[in-house]
C-alpha cells in the first residue's frame, strides 16, 4: 500500500475544492463570469490529469488509503475523512472529472447568453459539485460518503434551480430534493445501524470483518435495505423516480452530468462499493433485482410517449440505472458497474447533444425538431453515435456492457427481471430513434411531424408548416466550438470504448449461454426497425399503434398517476401534520406560556396593593414579620 | 391578701382597662383623656416598683406634657365641634389576631422563664442613686440625649415656621 | 408580685398599643397608640431594675422618656404640617409612599 499514490486522486479532490472556495469567497471574480469559468475549467482539468494517474496507478488489486482522524473517541477514532482509492475509485473518479471537465467548457458555449453574475454563480456550484461528486466516490467511510451524498444532493437543488426565477424549476429543485431526502433518511438509519452492529463506520474494516466471516448476519438485511433505500432515492428507482424526469428543469449540461453520469449514478456507486455487504444479505439484492427490472419497463414505457426530448433522455436514464441495478441485484455488480461507466459517457453525449439541438431551436419540444441533420450535420453524427450506443449495437459503448447486465441477470437465475430488460432493451432502442428521426430527419417543419398522440398534432395545426418552424426565428446553426468539442470527445470515446471492448473481451464472472448476444443485438435491431418504419417511412400510423396499447398509453400519458399520488399523499399527510403541529404550538406551547405570563401579570398586580403607600400597612407587616420569627425561633 | 398584690391589681385594672379605652375610642378627644389615665397608672405601678423618681418624671412628662401637647394638636387638626370623623378602620380583625398572637407568644415566653429570686433590697435613696448613676457612667448618653433633644426643638421650631 | 406579673403587664399594654396603631384611622390616633407601646417598655424596664437589683434599668427608662417626649413633638408637629398642607390627618389619605 503506497501512500504516495493517495494524493494524486486527494489532488484531483482538492483542485474542485480550491476552485469552489476561490469562486465563492471572491466574490467580485465571481460576477465577472467568464474569468471565473476559466478558474473553475482549469482546476477541472488540473484535476482530470491527477484523476487519469491515480487509475493508472491503481490498476488490479492496488489501494491506496489515505485518512486522517477526523472525530476521535475514546481509545480508537471514531470517523476518518480522506481518501480510499483503488481500481473501482479510480476508474470513476477519471469519469466524473471527464465529464465536469467537458461539460464546463460545454457550458460556456451553452449559457453565453447568461448575464456574468449568474455564470459565475454557476462554474461555482459546478467546482462544489465536482468536489462532493469525488469526495463521494473516494470516501474510505460511510461519514464521508454520507455528508458528500447530502452536499451532491444539496448542488443538484441549487443546480436544477438554477434559472430560480422560474417557478417550474423553483418546484423541480425542492421536488428533486425532497425526494432524494426520503431515501436519504432510509440511508442514515442504515448507517446508524450498521455502526451499532459492526462498531466501525470505515469501508476497510468492515470488509475485513466481512471477509472473516466474523459479521454477524442477524438483522443485517434490514440494515442493508436501509442503505439501499438511498440509493433507491438517488438513482431514481420506483417509487422514488419522479424527481428525475422534472429535474430537466435544469440547464442541459446540469442535466448531463448530474442527471445521467454522475449523481444519479452514486446509488449504483454505492451498491457496487459495499457488494461485499450485499453479497450476505440475497434477499435484498433479489429485492433490487426486481425493482430494478419493473423501474426499467417502466420508465422506458414512459420515455416512449415524451415530447420533450430531454424528458425522453431523463426516463432513459431511469431505465438504464435500472438495468444496472438489476446486475447488482443478480450478484454481479461488476457488470452493473461496467455499465455505468460506458452510461456515463454516451448518456452524457445524448444530453449534450440534445442541448446542442435546443440551443439552436430554442425549444425542447421534438415538434419544433425536425430535418436538423441538414442543417447540423455534426450535431447529427454525434448524436446517432449516442443512440447506438444506448441501443447497444456492437463496435458502440453500450454493446457489451448491456450484453453482461443481460447475462448477469440470467446467470444470477433471475428469470423475469431477465425477459422484462429484453423487452425494455427493444423499448430502448425503439424510443431512442424515434427521437432520432423526429429530430433529426423527416420534413423539418412542426405540423407535419406529429410525435405519439393525435392531440398534439392537433395544437401545432395553427403554426405554419414552412421550412423553418415558428420557435425557430433564427437560423439554424451548427454549435460553436466550445459546445462542439466536448461532442466530439465524447463520441470518439463511445466509439473507441465500443471497439475496444468489442474485440477485446474480459474475462466475464459467468458464462452466457451463445444465444444472448444475438438475442440482445437482435431487440436492439427490431427496436430500431420499428422507430425506422414508423416515423421515417410512416409505414406504420404513430396513432394507431399507440392506440393499439390503450390502456397503457392513456396511464403513459399520465406517468402513471404516480405524481399524482405523491403530490396528494404530500398535501394530505404532512400539510395534516403540519396543522396539527401548529395547533399544539398555538394552543398548547403558546398556551402554557400565555397562562405563565398571565398568572405572572396578576401576580405582580395583586403584590402591589402591598406597596400601599400607608405607613400603616407597612407596620402591620412589620408585625407579621415579628410574630413569625417570634413563632420560628419558639418552634423552629 | 397583701397590700402589694391588690394595689398591683388594681393598678393593672386601671391601666389595661384605659389602654383599651384609647384605642377603642371613637372621639379622639376622649382617647386622649382616657390616655391621661393611662398614664397615671402607669406612674402608680413605678411607685409600686419602689421607682418614685420615675413616677415623678412620668407624670410631669408624660401625663403633663404629652397629653396637653396632643390635645393642641388635636385642636388645630380637628374640628372638634361639629362632624364626627369614623375611627373604625378595616384591618380590626387582622391586627387583633396579630397582637393577640404576639401577647399569647410574648406571655408564653416570659411564662416559660425562671420564677427569679426575691427582690433584693434598692438603696434608699433611688434618686440620688439614679442622678450618680446618670452623671458617672452614663454621661455620654445623658449629654447625647441633650444634644438631641436641643434638635429636636429646633426641628419643632423649623416645622412651626411660618409660611413665608 | 413577681417579675413575671409586670412584664405581663407590659405585654398587654404593648399589645394593646400595637392594635391601636395598625387600626386607628386617624394620624394623631396612631401617635397615641405609639405612646401606649413606649409606656409599656418604660414598666419593663423598671420592673427589671427593681427585680435585678441594677439602678440602669431606671436610667434607661428615664431617657426613654426624654426621648419619646421628643419625638411626640416632632411627631405632632408633622401631623400639624401635613393637616396644612394636605388638610387631612386620615391616615388612608396618606399615601405618599405609594409606589
Amino acid at each position: 500500500m503506497m501512500a504516495g499514490n493517495g494524493t494524486l486522486a486527494l489532488a484531483a479532490l482538492l483542485l474542485h475544492a480550491l476552485a469552489f472556495l476561490v469562486l465563492a469567497v471572491a466574490a467580485p471574480l465571481r460576477r465577472l463570469g467568464r474569468p471565473a469559468a476559466y478558474v473553475s475549467i482549469l482546476c477541472a482539468a488540473g484535476s482530470l490529469g491527477g484523476a487519469v494517474l491515480s487509475w493508472r496507478a491503481h490498476t488490479g488489486e492496488t489501494i491506496s488509503r489515505l485518512v486522517w482522524t477526523w472525530l476521535p473517541s475514546e481509545g480508537q477514532t471514531l470517523a476518518t475523512v480522506g481518501v480510499l482509492a483503488d481500481a473501482d475509485s479510480t476508474v470513476m473518479l477519471v469519469l466524473v472529472a471527464l465529464v465536469s471537465l467537458l461539460v464546463q467548457v460545454y457550458s460556456l458555449g451553452y449559457l453565453s447568453d447568461e448575464p456574468p453574475p449568474a455564470l459565475g454563480r454557476y462554474y461555482t456550484y459546478q467546482s462544489l459539485f465536482a468536489f462532493s461528486m469525488m469526495g463521494l466516490v473516494l470516501a474510505p467511510n460511510f461519514l464521508q460518503l454520507f455528508m458528500c451524498w447530502e452536499l451532491v444532493g444539496l448542488c443538484s437543488y441549487l443546480l436544477i434551480g438554477f434559472w430560480y426565477q422560474r417557478p417550474a424549476a423553483q418546484r423541480a429543485a425542492l421536488k428533486a430534493f425532497w425526494i432524494t431526502k426520503a431515501g436519504d433518511v432510509g440511508f442514515l438509519i442504515g448507517i446508524v445501524l450498521l455502526w451499532r452492529h459492526t462498531g466501525t463506520f470505515d469501508l476497510t474494516e468492515m470488509r475485513m470483518l466481512a471477509d472473516n466471516g466474523a459479521l454477524p448476519l442477524a438483522g443485517l438485511s434490514v440494515m442493508m435495505f436501509c442503505v439501499y433505500l438511498g440509493a433507491v432515492g438517488k438513482s431514481a428507482q420506483f417509487p422514488l423516480h419522479i424527481w428525475l424526469p422534472d429535474a430537466m428543469e435544469g440547464p442541459t449540461p446540469v442535466s448531463a452530468l448530474i442527471h445521467a453520469a454522475t449523481m444519479v449514478t452514486a446509488g449504483v456507486y454505492l451498491l457496487h462499493r459495499t457488494s461485499w455487504l450485499f453479497a450476505l444479505t440475497p434477499d435484498v439484492l433479489a429485492i433490487v433485482a426486481w425493482v430494478g427490472a419493473f423501474t426499467a419497463l417502466l420508465s422506458a414505457v414512459l420515455a416512449c410517449v415524451q415530447n420533450d426530448i430531454k424528458r425522453v433522455l431523463a426516463y432513459s436514464t431511469v431505465s438504464q440505472l435500472s438495468y444496472m441495478m438489476a446486475a447488482i441485484g443478480a450478484g454481479f455488480s461488476a457488470a452493473g458497474f461496467f455499465h455505468l461507466l460506458t452510461h456515463g459517457v454516451f448518456k452524457a453525449l445524448l444530453f449534450l447533444g440534445a442541448g446542442a439541438v435546443i440551443h439552436a431551436v430554442h425549444s425542447n419540444d421534438l415538434a419544433d425538431m425536425g430535418g436538423l441533420a441538414r442543417r447540423m450535420p455534426q450535431t447529427a453524427i454525434v448524436f446517432i453515435v449516442g443512440a447506438l450506443s444506448l441501443a447497444g449495437l456492437p463496435l458502440f459503448a453500450g454493446f457489451l456492457s448491456k450484453e453482461e447486465i443481460l447475462g448477469a441477470t440470467l446467470a444470477g437465475g433471475f428469470m423475469g427481471p431477465f425477459l422484462v430488460l429484453i423487452v425494455v432493451a427493444f423499448l430502448t432502442a425503439f424510443y431512442m430513434f424515434r427521437v432520432v428521426f423526429l429530430a433529426f430527419y423527416g420534413a423539418g417543419a412542426p405540423a407535419a411531424a406529429p410525435a405519439v398522440g393525435a392531440g398534439h398534432a392537433a395544437v401545432h395545426d395553427a403554426h405554419d408548416a414552412g421550412a423553418h418552424g415558428h420557435a425557430t426565428p433564427h437560423r439554424v446553426d451548427e454549435p460553436t466550438a466550445s459546445m462542439l468539442l466536448p461532442l466530439w470527445v465524447l463520441a470518439l470515446l463511445s466509439v473507441g470504448i465500443g471497439v475496444y471492448f468489442t474485440f477485446v473481451h474480459p474475462e466475464p464472472e459467468f458464462t452466457s449461454p451463445a444465444w444472448l448476444m444475438p438475442l440482445a443485438v437482435g431487440s436492439a435491431v427490431a427496436g430500431i426497425g420499428l422507430a425506422w418504419a414508423t416515423y421515417q417511412r410512416r409505414a406504420i400510423d404513430a396513432a394507431r399503434l399507440a392506440a393499439a396499447f390503450g390502456p397503457i398509453y392513456r396511464g403513459a400519458l399520465k406517468r402513471f398517476w404516480i405524481d399524482d399520488l405523491f403530490e396528494r399523499v404530500y398535501l394530505q399527510v404532512i400539510l395534516g401534520f403540519s396543522r396539527l403541529i401548529g395547533w399544539i404550538d398555538r394552543y398548547l406551547v403558546d398556551g402554557v406560556l400565555n397562562v405563565l405570563s398571565a398568572w405572572t401579570v396578576s401576580a405582580g398586580d395583586d403584590m402591589r396593593t402591598m406597596q400601599s403607600g400607608r405607613a400603616q400597612d407597612y407596620v402591620y407587616g412589620v408585625a407579621v414579620g415579628l410574630l413569625v420569627i417570634l413563632l420560628w425561633v419558639q418552634f423552629g | 391578701m397583701n397590700a402589694d398584690v391588690l394595689a398591683f391589681w388594681v393598678l393593672a385594672v386601671v391601666l389595661v382597662g384605659s389602654a383599651l379605652a384609647v384605642v377603642l375610642t371613637k372621639n379622639l378627644f376622649h382617647a386622649v383623656l382616657w390616655l391621661a389615665l393611662a398614664l397615671t397608672g402607669t406612674a402608680g405601678v413605678f411607685l409600686l416598683l419602689d421607682a418614685e423618681f420615675l413616677a415623678a418624671v412620668q407624670l410631669l412628662l408624660y401625663a403633663g406634657g404629652i397629653v396637653t401637647i396632643v390635645v393642641f394638636a388635636i385642636v388645630v387638626t380637628e374640628r372638634l365641634v361639629g362632624e364626627r370623623i369614623s375611627q373604625t378602620s378595616r384591618r380590626i380583625v387582622g391586627a387583633g389576631a396579630i397582637s393577640g398572637s404576639l401577647l399569647a407568644m410574648l406571655v408564653r415566653t416570659i411564662a416559660q422563664q425562671r420564677v427569679p429570686p426575691a427582690p433584693p433590697d434598692m438603696p434608699a435613696d433611688l434618686t440620688r442613686a439614679v442622678g450618680e448613676t446618670v452623671l458617672t457612667r452614663f454621661v455620654l448618653p445623658f449629654e447625647l440625649l441633650a444634644v438631641l433633644m436641643l434638635a429636636g426643638l429646633m426641628g419643632a421650631i423649623y416645622f412651626a415656621r411660618p409660611d413665608d | 408580685m413577681g417579675l413575671q406579673a409586670y412584664l405581663t403587664l407590659a405585654a398587654v399594654v404593648f399589645c394593646i398599643g400595637l392594635f391601636g396603631v395598625i387600626t386607628r384611622r386617624n394620624t394623631i390616633g396612631i401617635l397615641l397608640g405609639i405612646e401606649l407601646m413606649l409606656n409599656s417598655v418604660n414598666i419593663n424596664l423598671v420592673a427589671f431594675a427593681r427585680y435585678l437589683g441594677d439602678v440602669t434599668g431606671m436610667v434607661f427608662a428615664v431617657f426613654a422618656i426624654c426621648i419619646t417626649v421628643t419625638e411626640a413633638a416632632l411627631g405632632l408637629a408633622i401631623v400639624i404640617l401635613l393637616f396644612r398642607i394636605r388638610r387631612t390627618v386620615i391616615a388612608d389619605q396618606l399615601d405618599l409612599l405609594k409606589g
